[in-house]
């Protein structure tokens, strides 16, 4: 994918003055560290950057009734994703998980142990701090974050994250292949690039899909700036 | 946060060897301290560095490794290795891989990996299994002979004593006393070129009025028979036997190495096999040979408990075979008379390719020097009848197909069977041309050598670069696949007692020596044994060294395995047969046969590119 050298620098200097904007106004202490933080990484190679491969189990796709029961990471460093620092943890909600329990296989007795949500959120974004963040289909997972953020300290903030299904929607236009129903779901993106079958569904082993996803569309693009990921 | 999230991770580490060996606890350390990254085939190759080493677990995609010099090492997919022979070694990486399909490709780090070499014998072994195989892969051909103890080299003396051929008698004598030897090896140049011993000083100097100024030259045994370091002492043995010698010359590419005598033979202790054949050889009734051949199962179990090699055993089984028939026609004539002409007794298909094993049915002809009178046809019917007869009686039961010398159409005059072979070569219908595939195994068991070569050479004429026919060969030798696509099922089907198992010959042994048979024959190699053949192949330049020891190791560890088998079947009370049941292995073995098929595998895809191209 080729880009305007000049316009991508634009766009950096007007994402890099966001999100210090946004960190010198935030008044909880470890989203504006996270916020600063990515300010810094704006500078690195693509080759380079750190990222965070998450993915949210949610009991709908609503954020202002549905919760979020669970939440996976995986790091991703230069060309590997670090299974040492994979986390996964269960989230404790104030409803019951009804439904949803069939598609996750997580039961009410699992989330009595589970964090808090805010604590929850800390720990992900302390993991965060210094990546950017990648999902498949972000925009679902970053709203239910925001909103939680908006819940619990009343602000609003904007996440900025690196979408896998918007990247693979994008090339399938440019590259004019067709794309059948359910084509951008992560397994059928993952088939796109000969990536195994992983049978289990849960928070985790999305992200660790989510982020071998990334890493193959990464070498099928060789973006030139973290702003083409981001768009 | 608990082991399940990881689950599809541990599930396909745990399904390789050697993790599965580890401790769940291991396995689970082990698999956290993975790194996963992801090679597109647009990227060509997986960069490695010295400073970063680690173990490639490939999850997809395809990948190979090739040498400094480009060569192709290994080829690898899902479940397989890279990076551990520097791991292990220590040594620079010297091996480049390339990436032939996109891929993901798990990595342990260094320390996570010598962690569990320490931790976890079987983990380490299977590692340093792997890194040997790859460094005989990488230029060996010497590390052959594992079992020393029956080999001559383990006995022959080595530097042995040579003179010069412009030397006279004299000089060679005075070395013998000085050496303490019995015979002394005659050079020109390095090459060796004669032989002389004690009895010729005798016979042919003392005897004959000549004096120690007589020329070397003049009086030695020309061009002597001689062996190699890796003939077993008692292939050595029959062939001071049958030739009536007691030197033999130990030589390498025509240069003498060492030098093993009679006397050596005998101080080395008398192995079950020969003494059994010196046994066959005194017997004057064919019962007795009948009860000589109840031995024989257990012969083999003693081999294949002895660890000896699977191409040795049948060495070894087929020469008991070869000293019945042997002795069957000596019985036979002196039963019936002299022959009224020169014949050959011709084995063929496993006694021809000398890799018999339990429970082998016959497959014989005769060949005779010319058109035989009715007198002389009925001589040999009655010959054939004999040696079939008793053949059968101990135990090589009649040939189910009838291609035995007792069926007068298997036993014709040297032109009949050259008619025969050419209207099999240039005329060939693919169904033809696959019953008549064993007859292109033929030996002589008996009979006058330049008799049979009259046979052999003419249809190594006929089939030397002929396209046509190597083409429908190879067709044949691609109607049976090996079982690769069984290993998925061996996994299912592991406590299925109905599960009838891999058919090691069928699958196996028989379409290596299907490949095998196809080079020989478009190359005009004389020799019949395939591991013989494909070593001949090698030393032409018909196949490349690193795919012929593959085939070679492939070869070995199938018939090592179907010996194996039916070495157990036999202690078991079972009826031997070719059949693995998925059970009996370990997975370690699965995994080394799924490697062993794999390079039948590709051999196959060799002989079709190479010989069926055009068709």
């Amino acid at each position: 994918m080729s880009s305007v050298p000049g316009l991508t620098a634009l766009a950096r200097w007007r994402l890099s003055r966001r999100l210090n904007h946004e960190a010198e106004h935030c008044a909880v202490p470890w989203l504006a560290a996270y916020l600063a933080s990515l300010a810094d990484l704006l500078s690195l190679p693509v080759s380079q950057m750190p990222l965070l491969a998450f993915d949210l189990e949610m009991t709908g796709l609503e954020p202002s009734v549905d919760e979020i029961l669970s939440i996976g990471a995986v790091p991703i460093d230069g060309p590997r994703l670090t299974l040492t620092g994979a986390w996964h943890s269960l989230v404790a909600g104030d409803t019951g998980v009804g439904q949803s329990a069939c598609i996750h296989g997580i039961v009410d007795q699992d989330l009595q142990q589970g964090t808090k949500l805010e604590r929850a959120l800390v720990e992900l974004f302390a993991r965060a701090k210094g990546r950017w963040l990648v999902a498949h289909h972000a925009p679902l997972d970053i709203s239910f974050l925001t909103h939680a953020i908006e819940h619990l300290y009343g602000i609003n903030v904007s996440l900025p994250a690196i979408d896998t299904m918007a990247l693979e929607h994008r090339r399938l236009q440019m590259t004019q292949q067709p794309w059948v129903e359910g084509g951008l779901r992560l397994a059928a993106c993952r088939q796109r690039y000969g990536l195994p079958l992983y049978p289990a569904h849960n928070a985790l082993m999305d992200a660790i899909g989510c982020g071998e996803l990334l890493l193959a569309q990464k070498s099928a693009m060789q973006p030139a700036s973290v702003i083409e990921l981001l768009q | 946060m608990d082991s399940s999230e990881l689950q599809p991770i541990f599930d396909f580490v745990n399904g390789l060897v050697p993790f599965n060996q580890l401790q769940p606890e291991s396995l689970e350390w082990a698999a956290r301290q993975l790194e996963i990254a992801y090679f597109p085939a647009a990227s060509h190759i997986v960069p490695l560095s010295d400073d970063d080493r680690r173990l490639y677990i490939v999850r997809s995609g395809a990948f190979e490794v090739r040498d400094k010099e480009g060569e192709l090492v290994d080829r690898l997919g899902e479940g397989d290795y890279f990076g551990y022979p520097s791991l292990l070694s220590g040594d620079e990486i010297s091996n480049s891989v390339k990436v032939l399909e996109d891929g993901l490709v798990y990595q342990l780090p260094e320390e996570c990996f010598s962690e569990l070499c320490s931790a976890n014998r079987e983990f380490s072994r299977f590692f340093n299994r792997a890194y040997a195989r790859r460094m005989r892969h990488e230029g060996r051909f010497k590390a052959r002979s594992m079992l020393t103890t029956s080999r001559l080299s383990s006995l022959m003396s080595s530097d042995p004593i040579t003179i010069d051929i412009d030397q006279l008698v004299g000089e060679a004598a005075r070395l013998m006393s000085q050496h303490r030897v019995s015979s002394v090896l005659v050079q020109e140049g390095e090459q060796l070129v004669g032989i002389l011993t004690d009895r010729d000083l005798r016979s042919r100097v003392l005897a004959e009025d000549k004096g120690p100024f007589t020329r070397i030259a003049d009086v030695m045994t020309t061009a002597p028979l001689t062996v190699e370091p890796e003939t077993l002492v008692f292939e050595a043995t029959v062939l001071m036997g049958e030739h009536n010698v007691h030197h033999l010359p130990v030589t390498r590419n025509g240069k003498p190495v060492g030098m093993v005598t009679s006397t050596d033979i005998l101080r080395s202790q008398s192995s079950q096999p020969l003494l059994m054949m010196g046994e066959i050889d005194r017997q004057t009734h064919i019962e007795g040979l009948v009860n000589l051949s109840k031995r024989i199962p257990m012969l083999l179990q003693n081999l294949i408990s002895a660890d000896a090699r699977a191409e040795e055993i049948g060495r070894i089984l087929t020469s008991v075979t070869d000293a019945l028939t042997r002795r069957l026609i000596e019985l036979a004539q002196s039963q019936l008379g002299e022959a009224p002409m020169d014949f050959c007794w011709l084995a063929f298909g496993s006694q021809g390719r000398q890799d018999q094993v339990a429970c082998s049915d016959q497959d014989n002809g005769m060949l005779l020097a010319r058109e035989p009178d009715s007198q002389e046809a009925e001589y040999f019917s009655q010959l054939a009848k004999i040696v079939c007869d008793g053949l059968d009686a101990c135990g090589y039961i009649y040939c189910p197909g009838d291609i035995m010398a007792m069926n007068p159409k298997w036993r014709m005059s040297l032109k009949e069977w050259q008619q025969r072979f050419s209207s099999w070569v240039n005329s060939p219908e693919p169904k033809a041309l696959m019953h008549a595939s064993i007859f292109f195994d033929m030996r002589a068991i008996y009979g006058p050598e330049r008799l049979f070569d009259g046979l052999q050479l003419s249809v190594l004429e006929l089939t030397r670069d002929n396209d046509i026919f190597l083409a429908l060969l190879t067709g044949n030798a691609m109607n049976s696949r090996p079982p690769l696509g069984f290993f998925r099922q061996f996994v299912l089907e592991r406590d299925g007692s109905e599960v009838k198992g891999i058919d090691l010959k069928h699958k196996g042994s028989a379409i290596i020596n299907d490949i095998a048979r196809v080079y020989a024959l478009s190359a005009g190699v004389r020799e019949i044994n395939t591991p013989k053949r494909i070593r001949q192949l090698v030393d032409l330049g018909v196949i490349n060294r690193k795919d012929a020891l593959n085939l070679a190791d492939a070869q070995e560890f199938i018939a090592h395995m179907r010996l194996a088998n039916q070495g157990r079947q036999f202690e078991e009370g079972q009826k031997p047969d070719n059949y693995l049941k998925p059970g009996a292995v370990s997975s370690l073995v699965r995994h080394q046969l799924k490697e062993a098929f794999k390079v039948v595998d590709d051999a196959q895809s060799g002989i079709r590119l190479r010989f069926m191209r055009a068709y």
